[in-house]
């Protein structure tokens, strides 16, 4: 009995020794260490999504975690490495986020694999200033023991989170002017005051936040062409959610802005001719501090570059009135997002000209009168242009020299088209004055074109008559030759 | 007024013996044979010159030769001043037809063979006239100061500037510095108006001087036959059938310059990058476009200095005719001379159009 108890006994420690074992050495001995020594980053490691998805400090940080004993665990010809430094930081980590193997076959991942690629290619994939890593590691965003998912609310890359995430670096006047001197560092301060900015921080995760924009890892500077926020390429980032009706239910705005400026004067320079300098979304709304323009400040944005139409406005009698009436003042002729290219159709009392939405011809007489001689001093202007251009043209297909004339036809168009500023100042005294000198000049010209033309045919006609002397000289030269070399010949 | 007219010539004769003269030119005869009509083509090319001359001095009164009034002045000329643009589109034509004029009286002397003894220095004279009537086209091309002409004379000093040892000398002296400027239209503009009519005034008063003294040269052979020995007097026939010609000359002088004027092209812009189909005067489009054919390096030469030591050689060569050409001296016929000349037409003909074409 005593023998029976005793071998059982002796099986039951040697099950017991040998399930202990099993079970230490299944066990992470790193995390079991270093908890022991109450280190701070396991309490982190330990909400990591990488440690729910069943990875080992040694997974990182290399080295062999079944081993008890420290120097064994620990040991280099075990791959330890300690703490990756620089570069080895994100190498580490696209170790598994750039294999398809690991990230698709083993843990069933949709993120991308080309994270890493993109990083490297970005601005903050450039070097450092030792020269000796790139600018930014996955660890910068992303932390490092408690990385937990983009949505997770902890999560520094959270877009609740990001602006500040990003401001760690582009808001330090120290750190941002070793790289790049001239870029503001009062982004997240100006985003803040922006809509989009004041949504973020009530807690909306929809509005836009630095990566919204910039995008995440393939960040590029606003002067790459590549880059998502260059100016031919802003509107698309822009339209990305304002054009998407169904993510800007609720907000109360429309979501056709994309739509119209692309037909409009502006997006067609921007987006069809690839001219810069036609304002995107941002030159209006501002970009970090997006907002729309409020009703008295909207002349003051179009002003920025229209600075003379805007100035002239500003001291015309149609400040008062627009302020009073609360009209937007530029919008309220041109439009806002569909501004199309302003043309003379615009001015005056007829059909598709905006002044007669107010001056009719039996209420606010005065401005109907002087709308309807501007369009008239308008139109007289384009009609003598038209006929100056179609002389010259015509001169100087017959082969004429109208240098001069051809030269004087930029003062009719600069006069055409300071007349469409001074519109603007809705006083005809100041319009006449260029329209005048616009006619002169086409008057000079058309003089100067039919001269050409007259003296064209006077050169025929010259050459005929001139033509017919030669002629007659010759034959009685020729005549002359005969008679005395027969005389001769009978002598 | 007939006595008034001889009143005036007896004054004149009494001091200058001028009816020695008139007997000397009523002396002279012309031979008459089937290459007469050749004879008519110095006198064509006198005409023109006498053209370019009284042209040239009406366009001068106008013409300011710097690089920022040159091509509005000639603007002016031709839209502002009273014929202006008659006067530059005959001196234009006038001097293209002036140079075409001149070949033809060359190779008529060549193929004719007239340069042989006693007229060698007649022909030299006449060599020397003709390339400097290429040197007042070369300058005269530029003083527009339009784009074409800018990049024709960038082309066209750039070439002279590759000869060995002494382009560059050249180079530097026809444009006035390295590059061309208005330093170069300056430089041309002297060379234009000073120092070419200087010189061809002097050659052109030889010429004459021999033509006269000489008389019109026979051709091989034309001494042995004396059956066929027509002559006419020189004056008047000779020379009114010249001013017949001259009169003709004329009237399509007048026809091209009414009917296809002179173009005045966009002024030159240094800055900006040489227009496509840059192209030097048709004069020497045949040695532009054989220069594009020889390859870059011809045994350890370079291709473009071989072409232009070579064009240069066979230019000594042909100027040099009268000396090494002994059988026409002799008055035997030298058909190798003649395969010779007409080897070069065909070659400058057919270059010249693959020019033009390309």
């Amino acid at each position: 009995m005593t023998q029976r108890h005793s071998l059982r006994i002796s099986c039951f420690v040697f099950l017991l020794l040998t399930s202990v074992q099993t079970a230490i050495m299944a066990q992470d001995q790193c995390l079991t260490c270093h908890e022991a020594i109450e280190d701070s980053h396991v309490a982190l490691f330990k909400k990591d999504i990488h440690y729910a998805k069943g990875l080992s400090c040694a997974d990182c940080h290399g080295g062999d975690a079944s081993k008890e004993e420290m120097e064994a665990a620990m040991d280099a010809k075990a791959g330890f490495i300690g703490v990756p430094k620089g570069d080895r930081i994100s190498a580490t980590c696209a170790k598994c986020h750039s294999d398809a193997a690991v990230m698709v076959k083993r843990y069933e991942s949709a993120l991308p694999l080309d994270q890493m690629e993109l990083l490297e290619t970005s601005v903050h994939g450039k070097l450092s200033t030792s020269g000796r890593e790139h600018i930014a590691q996955c660890t910068s965003c992303h932390g490092a023991h408690g990385i937990v998912t983009k949505m997770n609310r902890t999560s520094p890359v959270h877009p609740l989170n990001l602006p500040a995430t990003c401001a760690k670096c582009h808001s330090n006047a120290t750190f941002m002017r070793t790289y790049d001197p001239s870029l503001p560092i009062d982004q997240l301060e100006k985003y803040r005051t922006s809509v989009h900015g004041k949504r973020n921080k009530s807690g909306d995760p929809k509005a836009a936040e630095c990566a919204s924009c910039h995008e995440s890892h393939e960040i590029l500077s606003a002067k790459d062409i590549r880059s998502s926020v260059y100016p031919t390429n802003l509107p698309a980032t822009c339209s990305k959610c304002h054009s998407d009706a169904s993510y800007m239910k609720g907000y109360g705005i429309a979501s056709d802005q994309h739509q119209q400026y692309a037909k409009s004067v502006h997006g067609k320079a921007l987006l069809e001719k690839k001219d810069l300098g036609a304002p995107a979304c941002n030159d209006c709304h501002g970009n970090h501090g997006a907002a729309p323009p409020g009703l008295e400040s909207v002349s003051k944005v179009c002003g920025t570059c229209h600075a003379l139409n805007a100035e002239l406005f500003s001291s015309s009698p149609h400040k008062k009135a627009f302020d009073s009436r609360k009209l937007p003042e530029c919008e309220t002729c041109h439009g806002n997002h569909e501004i199309v290219a302003a043309t003379d159709e615009l001015l005056g009392v007829g059909e598709g000209a905006v002044c007669a939405w107010c001056h009719k011809e039996n209420e606010n007489i005065k401005g109907f009168a002087v709308a309807r001689t501007m369009r008239s001093l308008a139109d007289s202007l384009i009609a003598a242009e038209n006929e100056a251009i179609s002389l010259v043209s015509e001169a100087e297909q017959k082969g004429m020299e109208v240098g001069e004339a051809k030269f004087k036809l930029r003062e009719i168009r600069q006069a055409r088209l300071e007349t469409r500023t001074k519109v603007h100042s809705f006083d005809l005294k100041q319009f006449q004055e260029v329209a005048d000198r616009g006619l002169a000049a086409a008057s000079t010209v058309t003089a100067e074109a039919g001269e050409a033309i007259d003296q064209y045919f006077f050169r025929r006609w010259g050459l005929l008559v001139a033509s017919l002397i030669i002629t007659i000289l010759a034959v009685s030269l020729y005549v002359y030759i005969r008679r005395i070399e027969k005389e001769q010949a009978q002598s | 007024m007939k006595n008034k007219l001889l009143t005036i010539y007896r004054w004149i004769d009494e001091r200058v013996e001028l009816r020695d003269l008139i007997e000397f030119m009523g002396k002279k005869y012309v031979p008459v044979h089937e290459h007469s009509v050749w004879y008519y083509f110095g006198g064509v090319s006198l005409f023109l010159f006498i053209i370019q001359v009284v042209t040239g001095i009406l366009l001068l009164f106008y013409y300011k030769g710097s690089e920022e009034l040159a091509f509005e002045s000639i603007q002016f000329i031709m839209s502002k001043v009273e014929f202006g643009w008659l006067i530059r589109s005959i001196h234009s034509w006038a001097a293209n037809l002036f140079i075409l004029a001149a070949i033809i009286h060359m190779f008529s002397v060549y193929f004719t063979k007239a340069y042989r003894k006693p007229r060698e220095i007649t022909w030299l004279t006449g060599m020397a006239m003709l390339f400097l009537g290429m040197g007042f086209g070369f300058s005269g091309y530029l003083l527009p100061w339009n784009e074409l002409a800018f990049f024709a004379t960038k082309v066209g000093t750039d070439i002279a500037g590759v000869v060995p040892l002494i382009g560059k000398p050249i180079m530097i002296l026809l444009r006035g510095g390295e590059d061309v400027t208005g330093a170069t239209l300056s430089r041309m503009f002297g060379f234009h108006v000073a120092i070419f009519p200087g010189l061809f005034v002097v050659f052109l008063g030889i010429h004459l001087l021999l033509v006269q003294r000489q008389g019109m040269s026979e051709p091989i052979g034309f001494e042995n036959s004396p059956a066929n020995q027509k002559t006419m007097p020189f004056f008047p026939n000779f020379l009114l059938r010249d001013l017949l010609l001259w009169l003709l000359v004329l009237n399509v002088i007048a026809i091209l310059a009414v009917l296809f004027p002179w173009e005045l092209g966009v002024k030159a812009d240094p800055f900006a990058s040489a227009p496509s189909g840059i192209k030097p005067e048709w004069y020497f489009m045949f040695m532009f476009q054989s220069l594009k054919y020889i390859p870059a390096q011809v045994f350890f030469v370079d291709g473009e200095v071989l072409g232009i030591l070579l064009f240069g050689l066979a230019g000594l060569i042909w100027t040099l005719v009268p000396f090494w050409d002994r059988k026409s001296a002799a008055g035997q016929q030298n058909r190798l001379v003649n395969y010779v000349g007409l080897f070069v037409v065909l070659y400058m003909i057919l270059f010249t159009i693959i020019g033009w074409l390309a």
